[in-house]
């Protein structure tokens, strides 16, 4: 891909994996599976970006998680706040205006 | 248990260093690594470590998504950087040259100590009194930016336009015919005066012919001011003769230097009398101080000349 292009879907994909990884933490995951779940929905995430975000959403209280160590391996689980349900519902919000904005721009430029 | 993996997470920590949740971070990387390792492979081997350790990246890029990223010094403050540290340099540039010129020492607490200084302790001193400015407005700008505070910092609005970044406005062949014709006289004027001083060790007459020229200055004095004048003159022609070729800027910052130096050279000089003609008492006073006003005249000049240019560079580096 253009160097410059994959830039630019670095700064997109940085609001938009907010909103997929607090849209997936519904159900509660860890680390290791969520990167499993995003690319089996044809989306791919680098896991050392995918931790540093958790652990920011963590820290401002959007997300909670707990250590599960009654398996041989820990796992490190996570599950979205009544918080992070907030923040989600404004981030879709955000995004379904600007994909209105965009599809009626794109319309009007096509009756042109 | 697993060397590689352990050398990598230890790697991480190291540049994790200060952070209360480091080893959070470390074992939730290292539950990860082998989760990975084992599901893609089947088991955990040092070889299947070592791939799923590649994909997952540098330790140093992966300690710093963990760092908030914030500046040391905020980009909106980042050109005061150059401007405060000039102006603050240049004060002690010129504090510099007094403390040479009047041969004394003295304090501005807690900001300055300015020692008593020779000319070439003074060319020595000058890059530590940069470093020591460069360091002060760091530290300060340093510390408004992690204060968090949005400070408007003040700078004279007629400074501004030194910051812009003009190209000069005359044509490129223009230029350098005027830079040629300056370096042919300035060079006709360094030999000329070179050669006079090969016949007869000085370049100042009362009155002049080739059989029997009077001097104007005593012998010692005639040399010495004689060779610093024809200095002046080659390192004119030698700046000119460069920028024929490069329209760096570091050719006008090194000119200012040595110009500089040449005129503390002059102000140094030692003589209580350096005519070897008559001169009385009074008038001899009222010449050495108008001479000495006319060379700090221009030691000023040439300063804020340098000061400009070296703004001028630090804008293009900041640019870049």
């Amino acid at each position: 891909m253009n160097p410059e292009i994959a830039n630019f879907e670095t700064e997109m994909n940085r609001g938009f994996l907010q909103i997929l990884v607090l849209a997936l933490l519904e159900n509660q995951m860890y680390g290791y599976s969520m990167v499993r779940t995003i690319r089996d929905l044809g989306y791919e995430v680098e896991e050392n970006t995918l931790y540093p975000l958790l652990r920011r959403l963590e820290k401002n209280g959007w997300v909670k998680s707990k250590w599960d160590v009654s398996e041989e391996r820990p796992r490190k689980f996570y599950a979205i706040t009544d918080a992070g349900r907030g923040l989600r519902s404004e981030l879709l919000g955000i995004w379904r205006k600007q994909n209105e904005i965009l599809r009626n721009l794109m319309k009007e430029k096509t009756h042109v | 248990m697993f060397k590689k993996l352990d050398a990598y997470l230890e790697e991480i920590s190291h540049f994790l260093s200060g952070r209360e949740e480091r080893e959070e971070i470390l074992s939730e990387i290292r539950s990860h690594i082998l989760e990975k390792a084992e599901q893609e492979s089947g088991q955990v081997t040092e070889a299947s470590l070592d791939r799923v350790i590649a994909a997952y990246g540098l330790a140093r890029r992966v300690a710093e998504k963990y760092l908030d990223g914030r500046p040391i010094i905020a980009p909106a403050y980042k050109r005061y950087l150059f401007r405060y540290t000039t102006l603050l340099f240049s004060v002690h540039f010129l504090m510099t040259v007094v403390a040479v010129l009047f041969k004394r020492n003295f304090i501005m607490f807690p900001f300055i100590y300015m020692p008593r200084l020779g000319v070439i302790e003074a060319i020595l001193y000058l890059p530590t009194a940069f470093l020591t400015d460069l360091g002060i407005v760091a530290l300060v700008l340093y510390l408004i930016t992690q204060s968090g505070k949005d400070i408007k910092l003040p700078w004279p609005k007629f400074a501004v336009d030194l910051d812009e970044m003009k190209p000069r406005a005359q044509s490129a062949l223009l230029s350098r015919i005027a830079t040629l014709i300056g370096m042919t006289v300035m060079l006709a004027l360094t030999s000329f005066a070179a050669y006079l001083y090969a016949k007869f060790q000085t370049i100042f007459f009362v009155s002049f012919n080739f059989t029997n020229p009077r001097p104007l200055l005593m012998p010692e004095a005639g040399r010495q001011i004689s060779l610093i004048v024809i200095a002046m003159f080659a390192a004119g022609a030698l700046s000119l003769f460069v920028k024929l070729f490069t329209s760096s800027r570091w050719v006008d910052v090194v000119s200012n230097g040595v110009s500089l130096v040449l005129i503390g050279l002059l102000l140094r000089q030692p003589f209580d009398n350096p005519f070897a003609v008559s001169v009385p008492a009074g008038l001899l006073a009222k010449i050495k101080l108008g001479l000495t006003s006319l060379l700090l005249f221009i030691a000023v000049m040439v300063t804020i000349e340098l000061i400009k240019n070296l703004i001028l560079l630090g804008r293009k580096k900041l640019a870049k």
